[in-house]
């Protein structure tokens, strides 16, 4: 009976309950839209961090990230790329070759980071090559030719076929080592940093100016699925991290994209909390308009017989039938919301975020948990909020109430 | 045998600094199968009175017995089941639960005494009946008239058998027809079945009608005729 009059009551005040409704419900669609969408932003600021010339996982020597030092190659790299080729989990590889040097034209001087790629192997991996907006993409391996980012061809006022000289320091020795190249290609990758400070030379060029052939410091690594990358234990890891290498994913070489999604899951709980805050005032709101408006009856029900507890559970079960029917209409204009933007994506390309430029368009992500834990928090709640308009339900005395709601 | 006994009552109210006095020293017994009317003019302390006697309201003095049990003195939780179990409550607004159905207002009293859902039904069809509505069941009370809603109260009030009625002006807004047709049914269900009805009132049909007259002043009984 009280669930049933709890039903009656909600449509009893039509309007005051559809607007308590919509209002319930826009807080949990913006709660399962800002979820959705800094899911896709964060899987879109990943992939575009990740695809555009890092890729998803490296090989390094296990000192060599955090000193740069020329000396700290990878340990037997031609057999690890063997085995990474066997490796189900891997889609595709290349190694690199990375210094930090000096390049110089006619008009200016830059340090930058020299990076010596397989042209090939990296174009599988990368998306240098589609990042070209003049010249050409290396074709070899041992070519003479270099491309830099536009930022770095202003600074040093260059075009393609224009000369530099690369200047940099040996391994072991610490010989100045310097080598005229021409520009093949001027690449923009969206990010300002890496477009005026990367070179990229071959990968044999880069080896013979560092009198290290056939040594290599990077293996940048794709995974066939990308979502297993976000998995820290998987073996393939473990494999590979031995004999003075580690083997490392993205989160682990993006420290900084790492702690944004710690941050984003508490910004995530802070705006939840935000939004339950608003609906916990309408919810408090609309109750206690409802029992003033009802005193008198209030009055009848305990004078007849009702405990105290019965007039409570009735507001609290008005309360769940309010906020059932808000959340089913959260969850289906939420749905509608997503699928709507997972069609059409939003466009954030060629914003940078955190050094990452955002090449494609991001798209909601919806997960289960979304269209499940939200909508049964909000249920709860709201039974939790309206235990206070219960109480004072519950506490009326049926006297006071008649006098007070006197028809 | 006497149903209540109504022993030197007081009741006062306070408004800010100022002390009403709504009964002052009442005493009163009613017997079994009475048809009391308490009259007198606004203020007297008739609506106070039956608030009392129903375990509505507690008195700030005297003592309250309802069939030997000391009402006066209950928690609010005893008081719940008191009025549940021993008193039917007839108001002058009819004051019907307005989402539910006929049925359901006469069957919402006999649920909170969980009593069996068959027996339930059973009564309210008997009861509406007696109060000739039997085709109303499934009505809600806005689509009825309102002597119609009366006699739903008064189905209500009678339907779980208590030891007394209490009607709080119940044809204060009625036409004198329908007034004297309600009055009619619950004078039937006071002599066919011995319902003691307790009504306070300003309506001199119901004065001419009941069986005694208690008369209240200024929070006194001012005279209690028997007829």
């Amino acid at each position: 009976m009280i669930l049933k009059m709890a039903i009656r009551n909600i449509f009893r005040n039509k309007r005051r309950s559809l607007v308590a409704a919509l209002a319930i419900s826009l807080g949990l669609t913006a709660l399962i839209f800002v979820d959705a969408f800094q899911e896709g932003m964060i899987v879109n600021m990943v992939k575009s961090g990740t695809s555009t010339f890092m890729g998803e996982a490296q090989v390094h020597n296990s000192g060599f990230t955090n000193t740069m030092e020329v000396e700290k190659i990878i340990h037997d790299p031609l057999k690890i790329m063997d085995e990474l080729s066997k490796e189900e989990l891997v889609g595709s590889f290349t190694p690199r070759i990375k210094t930090l040097g000096m390049i110089t034209s006619a008009g200016n001087v830059q340090s930058v980071l020299i990076t010596g790629i397989d042209p090939q192997k990296e174009k599988a991996l990368s998306k240098m090559d589609e990042a070209l907006i003049e010249g050409e993409y290396l074709s070899d391996s041992s070519e003479k030719g270099i491309m830099i980012g536009q930022g770095l061809a202003d600074i040093l006022e260059v075009t393609v076929g224009d000369r530099l000289v690369i200047t940099l320091a040996q391994a072991h020795t610490g010989e100045m080592a310097q080598e005229m190249m021409r520009v093949k290609g001027i690449f923009k990758l969206g990010t300002r940093e890496f477009d005026r400070s990367m070179a990229f030379i071959p990968i044999e060029r880069a080896g013979v100016m560092l009198g290290l052939e056939g040594a290599v410091h990077e293996i940048a690594v794709n995974f066939k699925d990308h979502k297993k990358t976000w998995d820290k234990n998987l073996p393939i890891w473990a494999k590979y991290s031995n004999n003075g290498n580690k083997f490392e994913n993205w989160m682990l070489l993006m420290p900084e994209m790492d702690a944004m999604l710690s941050m984003s899951a508490y910004s995530k709980y802070i705006v939840g909390f935000i939004l339950f805050l608003l609906v916990a005032g309408v919810i408090i709101n609309t109750l206690f308009m409802s029992i003033y408006e009802r005193m008198f009856e209030f009055g009848v029900i305990r004078a007849i017989g009702a405990k105290p507890f019965y007039t409570g559970a009735l507001v609290v079960s008005e309360s769940a039938v309010l906020a059932v029917m808000s959340t089913i209409l959260g969850i289906i204009s939420a749905l509608l919301l997503n699928l709507i933007f997972s069609k059409v994506g939003i466009d954030y390309t060629g914003t940078e975020f955190m050094s990452v430029a955002m090449t494609e368009l991001v798209y909601p992500v919806m997960t289960v948990e979304q269209y499940t834990s939200f909508p049964v928090s909000l249920i709860i709640f709201t039974m939790i909020v309206s235990i206070y308009p219960a109480w004072y339900a519950a506490k009326i005395k049926p006297a006071v109430a008649m006098k007070k709601g006197t028809k | 045998m006497d149903v209540i006994k109504v022993e030197n009552v007081t009741r006062t109210y306070k408004t800010g600094e100022i002390e009403v006095h709504a009964l002052r020293g009442v005493d009163l017994t009613i017997t079994k199968g009475e048809f009391t009317a308490i009259a007198g003019p606004s203020g007297s302390g008739k609506t106070t009175l039956l608030n009392i006697i129903g375990g509505l309201d507690t008195p700030s003095g005297g003592d309250v017995l309802l069939g030997g049990k000391l009402i006066s003195k209950m928690s609010g939780s005893e008081l719940s089941n008191f009025r549940r179990d021993h008193v039917g409550f007839i108001f002058q607004s009819y004051n019907l639960i307005p989402v539910l159905t006929v049925a359901e207002n006469i069957e919402f009293v006999m649920l909170l005494q969980d009593v069996d859902k068959k027996v339930r039904r059973q009564k309210v069809e008997e009861i509406l009946g007696v109060i000739g509505l039997s085709g109303s069941a499934d009505r809600l009370p806005s689509q009825l008239s309102g002597g119609q809603q009366q006699r739903v109260a008064v189905a209500r009030a009678i339907v779980s058998e208590p030891d007394i009625i209490l009607a709080d002006e119940p044809t204060a807004n009625l036409d004198s027809v329908t007034g004297s047709a309600l009055l009619d049914m619950m004078r039937k269900l006071n002599e066919d079945k011995g319902i003691t009805f307790i009504f306070s009132t300003h309506d001199k049909m119901i004065m001419e009608r009941s069986k005694r007259l208690v008369m209240l002043h200024d929070g006194k009984i001012k005279s209690d005729e028997k007829r």
